[in-house]
C-alpha cells in the first residue's frame, strides 16, 4: 500500500506536475540610515501588494527576504547581492534606492540568473547594465523634462536652473535645459551645488541676481528640502513673483508637513501623488497606509514597490516557478496595467516603465499639504535613454 | 556693493547659528578635553524636545526652548553619570569609541520613538518675517540666532575667564589631582560643566533648527561640521570659536555664491591654511 | 665595557626574540588560515560579505601602522583606500589592464602616492588640529573624485571594471571563491610583511616617536622623515585594500573615499584594540559580523545594538577586545602557577 502510494507520488512528480515550491525574492534597499523613510516605503509597498494579492502565486508561495544598504555603497551592494542569489537562493532581486547600487549588482545577474526589478534607482544608464534589469520607479530626465514645456506654457523665457552636484542633480539640469532651450527659452544660469548646502541664501542671491523669471531646482528628498523652501520664502523670491520649478522629489508627501506653507504653489512634475484620483489608487493608500503605520509618511517608493511585486509575480507566473530569468524578463517586455499612478507600460526595448507624469501644485486640502494634480502628459518614456 | 553687504550679512547669519550649535562642544572638547562626537546628539535631543512641546502641547516658542534645554540637560545626567565618567582622561581614541556608541544609541532611540521624518519647530510670528536691516531685508530668526550667539559668547566668556567657578574649572582641567588636593570638588565642577556644555547643544539645536532640521541622522550628518569649526577656533576658547564660525561661515557663504560648484573646496582648503598656520587652532593654547 | 659574555648573552637573547616572534607570527598565520577555511566550509554563500571584510582590514590595518604605531590620530584614511581603489579601476575601465595583480599593485602604489600627500599635509597639525586636517582631505578627495566624474563616475559609481582570471585561470566566479581565496593571501603577505616593518628599526623608531618626538630628534633621527615614510607603506597596504575591494566587487563608489568609512575603520580598529594589528583583524571581523547578525534581525533598529556594544566594550574592557583576550590569557597562565 506504501508502496502503492510512493509510485503514484513519483509518477505525478515526473509527469511535470509543479509541486508547490517557495520561491524567495531578495529585497535590498535602505531599511535604516538617513533614507530609512524610503526603505520603509519599499517595504509598505511590498507589504500592501502581498495584502491585496495574498503570497501565493499558482501553487508557489513567496517569500521576500530583506537586505539593509542604509547609503550608497556599491561595493556593499555587490556583496549582499551575491549573498542573496548565492547563499539565500532567492530567485528575483529587488529594491534598490540609489545608482551606484543597482549599477554593483547588475553585472552579476546574468551569471546567476536572476532578474532584478529596480524600485527606485533613477539613472537612465542602468537599463544597459544588464539584460536582466527591469524598472517600475521613474528616471530624472523623465519627470524633470516635460516641466520645460510647462514653464514655457506659463510665458516664461528666462530661467535658472539651480541643481545639487551629483548624478541626478546634473540628469535634472541637463533635462530641463534641453527641453527649455528647445522650446526657445534662455538658460540664464546653471547653479550647481555642493552636497552638503546648509545655508541656501547664497544660492537665493545668486538667482536674484540673475534676472530669471523662474527657478527650476532639483535637490534629493530629504532635509536639505526644507532649507531651500523656507530660503527660497525668506529672501523675498517668492514675493518677487519668482516661479519655483522642480521634479516631485522637491516636495514628496512625507516632506510636505515639515515644509508647511512655504511650499504652498510650488509647481512639481512627477510620476506618482498619493493624492491621485483613482480606485486602483485607493485601494492602494489604504493597504499601504496600514502597512507603514503612519499614513503622512507614505510616498512615491513604495508605488516602485508595489507595481516591481506586481511585475515579479507576472515573471514567476509566466516561468511556472522556474528559474529562469531570460524568460521571465521576456515576459515582461510590454506587459501593460493599470497602476495606482495610472496607466503603465514596460517598454519592450530598455524595460523601464512608460508612464505619466502629472503636473502637481502643491495645495492646502482639509488643513493637510498635497500634490494635487493639475495636467498630465500622457505615455512618457525615458528621454535620457541611449541605445548602447 | 549691494551684494557685498548682503552676502556679508547672509555670513554672519550663518557664522553665528554654527556658533550657537557648536559653541557647547568646545566646552567639552576644550575645557573637559573629552572628544564628544556626541554634541550632536544632545543638540537633536533638544530640538526634538522642542518641536515635541510646541506641536503636541502646543506651548510658545520661548518655553519650548526653556525646556527643551533643561529637558536635554535631566536626560544628560545620568549619561553624564554612567558614560562620561570613566572616560574622562581616557586616550582620545577610547573617547571617540564611547560617544560615537552613545550617538548611535541616541539616533536609533529617535528614530523608534519620533520616526524617520523631519520635525520643525513652528516659530512665534514676530520672529517669522522678514527683517528690513537698511540694505536688505533678513529672516528675523537668523537675526535672533544672532543675537543669541552674543549673549551666549558673553555669558560663556564671563564665566569662564571672569568667575570662581571658571577659575575651579580651568584648574580641574589642568590638573585634577592638585585641583582635589586644593579643595576643589572636581567631580561637581565636571558634571556641572558637562550640562552647561548639554544644555548649549540643545540651545543650539532650537535656534539652528530653520537651518538644520531634526531628524534623526541630525546627529551624525553635521557632526564633521561641529568638530571642524570647534578644532579651527582653538578647542576651549570661546572667541576661537567665535572667529573660526564668522571665518568659515563668511568662506563658505562667499563660495556658495561667486563658485557654488566648487563651494566645498574653499571650505576645507580654507580649512587646512588655516589649521597648517595655526597647528592648535585660531586662538587655542599651545600644549 | 662590554665582555665577550655580555655580547653573547646580548646576540642570544636577541636571537631568542627573533625565534619568539618568528612563533607568534607563525601561530598568527595559522590563526587567519583556519578561520578562512572555517568560513570557506561554514559559510559557502557568503564569500563575497567576507572578502569585502578582508578589503576593510586592510584598511584597518593601515590605520593602525599611523595611529596604533606614531600616535597620529586620523579621521580621513579611506582617502588612501579610495585612491587604491578608483587607481585600480580606471586601469580596468578605461585603460583595459585587467590583470588583477597589475590592478592590486597599481592601487598600492596610488596607496601610498595618496598617504606621501597626506601625510606632508597632516603632519603640520597637533593634537586635534591633526583630526581636522584630516577631514579636510578625506572631503577635498571626496568632493574631486565627485567632479571628475569622466574619469571615476561621480556619484553613480564607477563601474565596467571586469578582472581577467588570475594568471589565466582561475576566473571571478559568482560564489566569489577566486576573490575570497586571493583576498586571504593577500592578507597574510601583508600581515607577516607589516609585522617585520615593526619590528623592524625603522619600526621602533616610529614607536619611539610616538612616546617622545623630542627625544628623538634630539637623537638626531629624522622624525618627519620617518613618518612620511611609515605613511607611505600605510597607504600601500590601504590602497591595496581599495584596489582588492575593486577587483572583487568591481565597482568603486564614492563611500570609499568617504568620512564615513575612515570613522568607521577607526571604530573598528580601537573595538579590536590599537596597536597591535591582530587587533585591527579583530575588530574588523567582529564590527561588520556583528553589524551584518543585527541587520539581518532586525534591519530597522541594528544601529542602536551596536552603539550598546561600543559602549559595552569602553565600559568594560577600554583596551579593545585583544585587551580583553590578553588579560584572560594571562589570568589563565597565572592561575596554572
Amino acid at each position: 500500500m506504501k508502496r502503492l502510494t510512493l509510485l503514484a507520488l513519483a509518477l505525478v512528480l515526473s509527469g511535470g506536475v509543479a509541486i508547490a515550491d517557495t520561491i524567495k525574492i531578495g529585497v535590498v534597499g535602505p531599511f535604516s540610515g538617513p533614507a530609512a523613510q524610503q526603505g520603509r516605503n519599499f517595504q509598505a509597498g511590498i507589504d500592501a501588494w502581498l495584502a491585496l494579492n495574498g503570497n501565493k502565486i499558482g501553487n508557489d508561495t513567496i517569500e521576500i527576504v530583506y537586505r539593509d544598504l542604509p547609503t550608497a555603497d556599491p561595493a556593499k551592494s555587490a556583496a549582499l547581492t551575491r549573498d542573496l542569489i548565492v547563499g539565500e537562493g532567492v530567485r528575483y532581486l529587488a529594491g534598490y534606492y540609489y545608482t551606484p547600487d543597482a549599477m554593483a549588482a547588475a553585472p552579476i545577474l546574468v551569471e546567476g540568473n536572476v532578474p532584478m526589478v529596480v524600485f527606485n534607482a533613477a539613472t537612465s544608464a542602468i537599463m544597459n547594465a544588464s539584460p536582466y534589469v527591469v524598472r517600475t520607479s521613474f528616471t530624472t530626465w523623465q519627470t524633470s523634462t516635460p516641466m520645460a514645456a510647462v514653464a514655457r506654457e506659463r510665458g516664461i523665457k528666462k530661467a535658472i536652473t539651480v541643481v545639487t552636484d551629483y548624478g541626478p542633480g546634473v540628469d535634472a539640469e541637463s533635462a530641463f535645459v534641453k527641453g527649455f532651450k528647445d522650446a526657445g527659452g534662455e538658460i540664464v544660469a546653471s547653479v550647481r551645488m555642493p552636497m552638503n548646502t546648509n545655508d541656501f541664501s547664497p544660492i537665493m542671491q545668486r538667482i536674484k541676481d540673475s534676472g530669471a523669471e523662474a527657478v527650476f531646482a532639483f535637490l534629493p528628498s530629504g532635509p536639505a528640502t526644507l532649507g531651500f523652501m523656507k530660503a527660497f520664502a525668506e529672501n523675498g523670491l517668492k514675493k518677487a513673483g519668482i516661479t519655483l520649478l522642480a521634479p516631485g522629489d522637491l516636495t514628496q508627501e512625507s516632506d510636505l508637513p515639515a515644509l508647511g506653507d512655504s511650499a504652498l504653489g510650488t509647481l512639481t512634475t512627477f510620476h506618482y501623488a498619493v493624492s491621485h484620483d483613482s480606485p486602483e489608487n485607493k485601494a492602494f493608500v489604504a493597504a499601504a497606509s496600514k502597512a507603514i503605520g503612519d499614513p503622512a509618511s507614505l510616498t512615491f517608493p513604495a508605488v516602485g514597490a508595489y507595481d516591481g511585486m506586481y511585475v515579479i509575480s507576472k515573471m514567476i507566473e509566466a516561468t511556472k516557478g522556474k528559474q529562469d530569468a531570460k524568460a521571465a524578463v521576456e515576459a515582461v517586455k510590454g506587459l501593460s496595467w493599470i497602476s495606482p499612478r495610472g496607466p503603465v507600460t514596460i517598454d519592450p526595448q530598455n524595460r523601464h516603465i512608460t508612464q505619466n507624469i502629472y503636473l502637481r501644485e502643491v495645495a492646502s486640502e482639509n488643513g493637510k499639504s498635497i500634490n494635487k494634480e493639475i495636467r498630465t502628459f500622457e505615455k512618457q518614456g525615458d528621454p535620457g535613454w541611449k541605445a548602447p | 556693493m549691494q551684494t557685498v553687504l548682503s552676502i556679508a550679512a547672509d555670513a554672519v547669519a550663518y557664522g553665528m547659528v554654527l556658533f550657537v550649535i557648536s559653541i557647547g562642544l568646545s566646552v567639552t572638547m576644550g575645557l573637559m578635553k573629552v572628544v564628544n562626537l556626541a554634541h550632536g546628539a544632545f543638540a537633536m535631543m533638544g530640538g526634538y524636545i522642542a518641536a515635541f512641546a510646541t506641536h503636541q502641547l502646543g506651548v510658545p516658542f520661548g518655553v519650548a526652548i526653556v525646556a527643551a534645554v533643561a529637558g536635554t540637560v535631566l536626560a544628560a545626567i545620568p549619561v553624564e553619570r554612567v558614560l562620561y565618567r570613566p572616560i574622562y582622561g581616557a586616550p582620545e581614541l577610547t573617547q571617540v569609541l564611547m560617544t560615537i556608541g552613545i550617538t548611535f544609541v541616541i539616533i536609533g532611540i529617535a528614530n523608534y520613538a519620533m520616526g524617520p521624518s523631519m520635525k520643525t519647530i513652528p516659530l512665534p510670528t514676530i520672529l517669522e518675517g522678514p527683517v528690513d536691516i537698511g540694505f536688505r531685508s533678513i529672516a528675523a530668526h537668523k537675526l535672533f540666532a544672532v543675537a543669541t550667539g552674543l549673549v551666549v559668547a558673553a555669558a560663556a566668556w564671563l564665566v569662564i575667564e571672569r568667575t570662581a567657578f571658571g577659575v575651579k574649572l580651568r584648574a580641574s582641567v589642568d590638573n585634577a589631582t592638585m585641583a582635589a588636593a586644593l579643595g576643589v570638588r572636581t567631580k561637581v565642577v565636571y558634571a556641572v560643566s558637562f550640562a552647561a556644555a548639554v544644555g548649549l547643544a540643545a540651545l543650539g539645536g532650537v535656534v539652528g533648527a530653520q537651518l538644520l532640521p531634526i531628524e534623526p541622522y541630525y546627529a551624525l550628518r553635521y557632526m564633521v561640521t561641529f568638530l571642524v569649526v570647534v578644532s579651527v577656533g582653538g578647542a576651549g576658547s570661546i572667541p576661537g570659536a567665535l572667529l573660526a564660525c564668522l571665518l568659515l561661515g563668511a568662506v563658505e557663504t562667499t563660495g556658495r555664491y561667486l563658485m557654488p560648484e566648487f563651494g566645498e573646496f574653499f571650505f576645507y582648503l580654507a580649512v587646512i591654511a588655516i589649521v597648517c598656520v595655526f597647528p592648535h587652532g585660531l586662538l587655542g593654547r599651545r600644549g | 665595557m662590554t665582555t665577550d659574555a655580555t655580547v653573547k648573552a646580548r646576540n642570544a637573547a636577541s636571537l631568542g626574540r627573533v625565534r619568539r616572534s618568528a612563533a607568534v607570527d607563525a601561530t598568527a598565520v595559522v590563526i587567519i588560515l583556519a578561520a578562512a577555511a572555517l568560513l570557506y566550509v561554514l559559510f559557502p554563500g557568503s564569500l563575497a560579505l567576507f572578502t569585502r571584510m578582508v578589503a576593510i582590514m586592510m584598511l584597518a590595518l593601515s590605520l593602525d601602522l599611523v595611529t596604533g604605531f606614531a600616535g597620529i590620530a586620523t579621521l580621513g584614511h579611506a582617502a588612501l583606500f579610495g585612491a587604491g581603489a578608483y587607481a585600480a579601476g580606471i586601469l580596468a575601465s578605461k585603460f583595459g589592464f585587467t590583470d588583477p595583480f597589475a590592478m592590486l599593485g597599481v592601487g598600492a602604489v596610488a596607496g601610498a602616492l595618496a598617504g606621501i600627500v597626506s601625510s606632508v599635509v597632516i603632519l603640520r597639525g597637533r593634537g586635534l588640529g591633526q583630526l581636522v586636517l584630516s577631514i579636510a582631505i578625506v572631503q577635498l578627495a571626496h568632493e574631486a573624485a565627485n567632479k571628475l566624474s569622466a574619469w571615476t563616475g561621480g556619484s553613480d559609481g564607477l563601474s565596467g571594471i571586469a578582472p581577467a582570471p588570475i594568471f589565466g585561470l582561475y576566473r571571478f566566479d559568482l560564489w566569489g571563491r577566486t576573490a575570497f581565496i586571493l583576498a586571504v593571501a593577500l592578507l597574510v603577505v601583508v600581515f607577516v610583511l607589516l609585522r617585520v616593518i615593526i619590528r623592524s628599526p625603522f619600526g621602533m623608531l616610529c614607536r619611539g616617536i610616538k612616546q617622545d618626538p623630542v627625544r628623538v630628534r634630539a637623537m638626531g633621527a629624522p622624525v618627519y622623515g620617518t613618518l612620511v615614510k611609515l605613511y607611505a607603506i600605510a597607504g600601500a597596504v590601504a590602497g591595496l585594500g581599495g584596489a582588492l575591494s575593486a577587483v572583487a566587487t568591481k565597482v568603486v563608489g564614492l563611500d570609499s573615499l568617504s568620512f564615513t568609512l575612515s570613522a568607521e575603520a577607526l571604530v573598528m580598529l580601537v573595538l579590536g584594540g590599537v596597536g597591535k594589528l591582530f587587533g585591527a583583524l579583530i575588530g574588523t571581523f567582529v564590527f561588520i559580523w556583528f553589524e551584518h547578525l543585527v541587520a539581518a534581525i532586525n534591519p530597522f533598529h541594528w544601529l542602536t545594538i551596536v552603539g550598546v556594544m561600543l559602549i559595552v566594550v569602553v565600559l568594560f574592557e577600554p583596551r579593545g577586545l585583544t585587551g580583553a583576550a590578553e588579560a584572560l590569557w594571562t589570568r589563565a597562565r597565572g592561575g596554572r602557577r
